[in-house]
């Protein structure tokens, strides 16, 4: 006692590299159209 | 005599007001998006189907947002509720049900789909639970040249769980 050390095998790690792929669809061309309009029209 | 724009204020918004603008709604769908706020989202992408029913970028929004917001079985349903549409939710209905670990009702899902990257990627998890180590690790091999981040991780895991160790070093090389 004590007890020597030593390597005990564990289970491999796995990620889950699917979930990235869970992606949102581009919302660009259903948004407002672009903040530069409103600018503008102060200027105008 | 025109009035002035100052002598009539805008009358304040009533209880039965128009619901704000599509665009608008998506532009704050958009925000939650960027900010993680899931929940939100969900609100957002319903707000949108209350007025326009069937519209398959806000269905599309509410399924991943559920998914991200660890709301697995809504997102299956919201899934089944929409299967009218032209969308092909396939791979989050597999990825939902591996999830759920129903893995072979997860391949099912999977095999009307084209093989792309996340397919073979889900593929392979699901192969992983299921013991199947040596058609795991096929897939990574094919996916080596993909660029998927972390890959390695998963195709070491499948090579040590398969009782092949000693390849692990070449696979790395």
């Amino acid at each position: 006692f004590p007890p020597t050390f030593e390597a005990v095998p564990r289970n491999p790690i796995v990620l889950d590299l699917a979930y990235n792929c869970v992606e949102f669809p581009s919302l660009e061309s259903r948004m407002k159209k672009d903040k530069k309009g409103f600018i503008s029209r102060l200027w105008r | 005599m025109a009035p002035k724009p100052k002598d009539k204020p805008k009358p304040s918004p009533s209880p039965s007001q128009p619901p704000p603008p599509i665009e608008d709604l998506f532009t704050s769908l958009n925000k939650h998006i960027q900010r993680s706020e899931y929940k939100q989202a969900v609100k957002v992408a319903d707000q949108v189907l209350g007025i326009a029913p069937g519209d398959e970028d806000a269905i599309r929004c509410k399924v991943v947002a559920l998914i991200k917001g660890d709301s697995i079985e809504d997102a299956l349903t919201t899934i089944q509720s929409a299967r009218n549409l032209p969308t092909d939710f396939s791979f989050f209905k597999a990825y939902c049900l591996y999830r759920q670990n129903k893995l072979d009702e997860a391949l099912d899902s999977l095999k009307s789909k084209e093989r792309s990257t996340p397919t073979m990627l889900l593929e392979s998890q699901i192969l992983y639970r299921q013991g199947k180590m040596d058609a795991c690790a096929d897939i990574y091999q094919k996916l080596q040249k993909s660029n998927v981040e972390s890959l390695e991780i998963n195709a070491v895991a499948s090579l040590v769980a398969g009782g092949r160790a000693s390849e692990v070093q070449g696979t790395l090389d």
